[in-house]
C-alpha cells in the first residue's frame, strides 16, 4: 500500500512538473474564460447563467484535454524510452502501477477543477450553491472516466509524435463539436446534430445542467458510460495484440 | 553450493530467426559469470528472457525455482539494461527513493550514492537531463535498489571511461564479496578475463564453451609448433595424426596447430627427419576471438 501512496505521489508531481499541462489544463482555460466572459459578452441576455455555464465549459475543457493528451502521451513516452519495460523488473505489478496513475491523473483533475472554480468565482464572482459547486465538480471528476480511457487507447500508439499529433487533433474537434468553447445553440445544425453523440458534449451538458438546478440527462450518462465501455474494450484488445506480438 | 538459476533447453525464435538455439545452463549462488560472444551472438536475448522480459520459445527458465516473472523473485533481482532508459520530470534523488520503496529491503541511500558514486550535484538533476555516465550511474544504482542478491548487467560497460569502467568493476568485486551472484554480458574477451569466474562463450545462438576464463582461453588460443620447411615431408601423414588440429605452410616454415605440443615434438624428433629451427608458438587468444568474430559476421 505504502509503496502504491509513493507511486502515486511520484506521478502527480511529474504532471505538476509537466509544463503542457501547466499551460493547456489550467492556463489557457483561465484564458479562455476571461475572454469569453468579460470582453466578448456584450449581447448575453443572462449574465449570470453564461458565466457559470462557460466555467463548466473551461472546467470541462481542461479536464478532457489532460485525460486525453497528458496520460496519453507519457505513456507512449514511457513505452517508446523503454520505461515500462524496466519497470517490469520491478516487484510493481503493472495494475499497481496502472492504477498508481490512475489516481494521479485523478488528484491532478481535483486540482484543476478547484483551480479554475477557483478563478471563476473570483473573476465572475460566480453565486452558485454548494451543493451545485460540489455536485459539477464531482459530476466533472467522475464523468471524466471515458476521456482517461481514450487516453490509455492514444497510450497504444508506437510513437510520442504521433500520439501527440492524434490526441491534439481529437482533442480540439471534441472541444469544438461539443460545445465547450461556443455553446451548440450558435454552431451549425450538422453539428449539433454530430455533437449530441459526442462524449465530449455530454460530459459538458451534465456540467451545464447542474449549475441551471437539474440533473444530468440520463442520456448524458449513458453515452459516456457506452464511450467508456468501448475505448476500455478497446484499448485491453490492442494491449493483448502487441503483448502477442513480442 | 546452491544452484539459483537453471536454463533448460531454451531456445528463442524471432519470426523465422533462431536468436538463441536450445542452450542449458546454470549458475550458483555467489559465482561471477561473464556471458561472452560477438554481436548478434544471443547475449542479450538471453539475458532478456532470464529476467523474464522476453518469453522463450522452448524451454525452462528458474530463478530461486521460480518462475523469473514472479514478484518473490523479482523483489530479489536487479539488473541494468543494455540503454539505461529513464523516467522524465523526476529529479535523480527522487527516482531513486521511488526505486526503493518497490522492494521489501531496499538498500540504503547514502549506500547506493557511494557504490555509484553519483554526487550530491547529480543527485539534484533531473533524470532526463543526465549526460550518456551519468544515466549508466543511476541505472546501476536502480540495479542495486532493492540489495538484490542477483544482479543482471547487460553490456555495462558500454559507453564508459576508463576511469568510470575501473570504479565499475571494483564496486562489482565488493558486491561479489558481499556474497551477491552477478551475471554480466560482454563482447569484451579482456573484461570477462578480468573480472569473471567462469565463462560463457556465446556464437550464434549456442553456448560454445563454458568454464573458468583459463579452460576457455585453452580451448580457444591456437597453439602451434612450427620449424623450418625441410621440403620432403609429407604435410598428410601429421595431418593425421589425432593430436594435430592443421598443419599449413607459411613463409617457408610448417606450422603444426595442436593443443599438444609435447607430443607433436616427440613425433617430429621420433620420424628421424631433419627437423630445424622449432618454435613453439602459444597463439594469441584475442587473435582467436576475433577470428570467433568474423565468423559470425561473414554469415
Amino acid at each position: 500500500m505504502k509503496t502504491i501512496l509513493t507511486q502515486c505521489k511520484y506521478e502527480i508531481i511529474r504532471i505538476m512538473r509537466n509544463p503542457y499541462y501547466v499551460f493547456w489544463s489550467l492556463f489557457m482555460p483561465i484564458v479562455f474564460y476571461v475572454v469569453f466572459t468579460k470582453i466578448f459578452n456584450s449581447n448575453i441576455e443572462n449574465q449570470q447563467e453564461w458565466q457559470a455555464h462557460y466555467l463548466m465549459s473551461m472546467t470541462t475543457f481542461s479536464v478532457m484535454g489532460s485525460a486525453i493528451m497528458t496520460l496519453g502521451i507519457r505513456l507512449v513516452e514511457e513505452r517508446t524510452k523503454g520505461w515500462s519495460m524496466f519497470m517490469r523488473i520491478t516487484p510493481l505489478s503493472d495494475s499497481a502501477y496502472f492504477f498508481a496513475k490512475m489516481v494521479g491523473q485523478t488528484v491532478i483533475h481535483v486540482l484543476s477543477i478547484a483551480v479554475i472554480f477557483t478563478a471563476g468565482a473570483l473573476i465572475n464572482g460566480i453565486s452558485l450553491s454548494a451543493f451545485e459547486w460540489l455536485m459539477s465538480g464531482l459530476w466533472i471528476l467522475v464523468a471524466s472516466a471515458p476521456f482517461l480511457a481514450i487516453g490509455v487507447v492514444i497510450g497504444t500508439m508506437k510513437r510520442v509524435d504521433t500520439a501527440s499529433g492524434i490526441s491534439n487533433l481529437i482533442y480540439m474537434l471534441l472541444a469544438i463539436s461539443g460545445g465547450m468553447w461556443m455553446p451548440m445553440e450558435i454552431m451549425p445544425k450538422v453539428i449539433q446534430n454530430i455533437g449530441q453523440w459526442l462524449p465530449s458534449y455530454n460530459f459538458g451538458n451534465g456540467a451545464w445542467q447542474i449549475i441551471r438546478g437539474n440533473a444530468p440527462e440520463w442520456s448524458n450518462i449513458f453515452i459516456l458510460f457506452g464511450y467508456l465501455v468501448v475505448f476500455v474494450i478497446l484499448s485491453s484488445y490492442i494491449r493483448r495484440k502487441q503483448e502477442a506480438a513480442v | 553450493m546452491e544452484q539459483i538459476i537453471s536454463l533448460q533447453n531454451i531456445a528463442k525464435k524471432f519470426k523465422d530467426k533462431k536468436a538463441v538455439d536450445d542452450i542449458s545452463f546454470s549458475i550458483k549462488k555467489g559465482e561471477i559469470v561473464a556471458i561472452l560472444g560477438p554481436n548478434g551472438a544471443g547475449k542479450s536475448t538471453t539475458m532478456l528472457m532470464m529476467l523474464g522480459l522476453l518469453e522463450p520459445t522452448s524451454g525452462s527458465i528458474n530463478i530461486f525455482n521460480r518462475n523469473p516473472k514472479e514478484k518473490q523473485v523479482r523483489e530479489r533481482i536487479g539488473a541494468m539494461l543494455q540503454e539505461v532508459s529513464v523516467i522524465d520530470a523526476l529529479k535523480v534523488k527522487e527516482v531513486i527513493q521511488l526505486f526503493r520503496s518497490y522492494y521489501p529491503n531496499p538498500m540504503e541511500f547514502a549506500e547506493l550514492v557511494t557504490l555509484t558514486g553519483l554526487n550530491d550535484e547529480d543527485l539534484k538533476r533531473k533524470a532526463d537531463k543526465l549526460s550518456g555516465g551519468q544515466k549508466r550511474r543511476l541505472g546501476f544504482a536502480l540495479a542495486l535498489a532493492g540489495n538484490p542478491d542477483v544482479l543482471f548487467f547487460d553490456e555495462p560497460t558500454v559507453g564508459m571511461d576508463i576511469s568510470s569502467r575501473k570504479r565499475f568493476w571494483d564496486t562489482i568485486q565488493a558486491l561479489k564479496e558481499r556474497g551477491k551472484t552477478i551475471i554480466f554480458s560482454t563482447h569484451y574477451l579482456q573484461e570477462a578475463d578480468d573480472i569473471a569466474e567462469r565463462i560463457l562463450l556465446f556464437n550464434e545462438g549456442v553456448i560454445v564453451a563454458d568454464g573458468t576464463p583459463k579452460e576457455i582461453k585453452k580451448q580457444l588460443s591456437k597453439q602451434s609448433v612450427s620449424f623450418i620447411d625441410p621440403g620432403n615431408l609429407s604435410l598428410e601423414e601429421l595431418q593425421s595424426l589425432p593430436i594435430v588440429r592443421d598443419v599449413y605452410r607459411k613463409n617457408n616454415r610448417v606450422y603444426v596447430v595442436t593443443e599438444q605440443t609435447d607430443d607433436v615434438l616427440e613425433y617430429l624428433f621420433s620420424t628421424k627427419e631433419k627437423v630445424q629451427g622449432i618454435q613453439i608458438e602459444q597463439g594469441r587468444l584475442d587473435e582467436a576471438f576475433a577470428e570467433l568474430t568474423e565468423n559470425k559476421e561473414a554469415i
